[in-house]
């Protein structure tokens, strides 16, 4: 399905899901508590809140009758993931750049 | 959540040198990546590397420079994303070069991770001060 190949980039990239995730953030909602405050229809909010489930970044639990929602922290790991990446990468391009530069100061 | 990649480097070559070895495109590549970068303000080029599937790059960095400060500061655009046009990475790339005794002190701050920046929510969870910045930056992408 379409969703599963989201990345977590693409999942933030959309404002309704930022504040699903902001609405969630202050406290874990149910599915139809959450709709509440979003002008589009109970489908349009599913498949955002599927989307988000999907993507690690909510949970859901059956409490009686109740779906509620709240956040986890696996699809929000995967954006710090591409910071360590860059984190790791400029360090190590530097390394080459201090043997180049030593090189030419002995020179 | 982390947002800005900050690192200092000491090279025991006067700022000319250094600055040199970021700015000259057969230099730059080697100790960075493969490049058509030329030193003039808003000058775009691009970065090639292999395709990171990991992090659905294609492995292309597009690149614009923004700032010239001739042997103290250099800043370029540096946007990046899975192929087709599409841009998942908006980051900027910030060098400062600042001259010592005995040599130089590069300073290097890659920022503007936008989707991240714009997505405070999870540091909002984290602790108070931070909440207020997230309920800011929500509210400034409403």
């Amino acid at each position: 399905m379409a969703q599963q190949t989201l990345d977590a980039f693409q999942v933030i990239a959309d404002p309704s899901r930022r504040e699903m995730l902001y609405l969630l953030s202050k406290k874990s909602l149910t599915i139809n508590s959450l709709a509440e405050n979003f002008d589009m229809s109970r489908p349009a909010v599913s498949k955002h809140i599927k989307i988000l489930n999907v993507a690690g970044f909510i949970t859901i639990q059956d409490i009686g009758r109740e779906r509620h929602c709240m956040l986890k922290q696996d699809g929000f790991n995967e954006l710090q993931e591409w910071i360590n990446f860059f984190d790791k990468f400029w360090l190590s391009k530097f390394k080459k750049l201090e043997i180049l530069l030593q090189q030419k100061s002995i020179k | 959540m982390q947002k800005t990649i900050k690192h200092q480097f000491f090279f025991p070559n006067p700022p000319e040198v250094v600055w040199e070895y970021l700015t000259k495109a057969e230099l730059i590549e080697q100790w960075l990546m493969p490049n058509d970068f030329q030193l003039i303000l808003g000058y775009d080029f691009r970065f090639v590397v292999k395709p990171m599937p990991s992090l659905d790059l294609d492995g292309i960095a597009y690149c614009k420079i923004l700032e010239i400060v001739p042997f103290r500061k250099l800043t370029y655009s540096w946007k990046a994303g899975p192929g087709e046009g599409k841009i998942s990475l908006d980051s900027i790339v910030e060098w400062t070069f600042v001259p010592k005794d005995n040599g130089t002190e590069l300073q290097l701050v890659h920022s503007g991770f936008k989707e991240i920046e714009n997505f405070n929510i999870y540091t909002a969870m984290d602790n108070g001060w931070v909440k207020q910045v997230g309920i800011i930056n929500s509210l400034l992408i409403k």
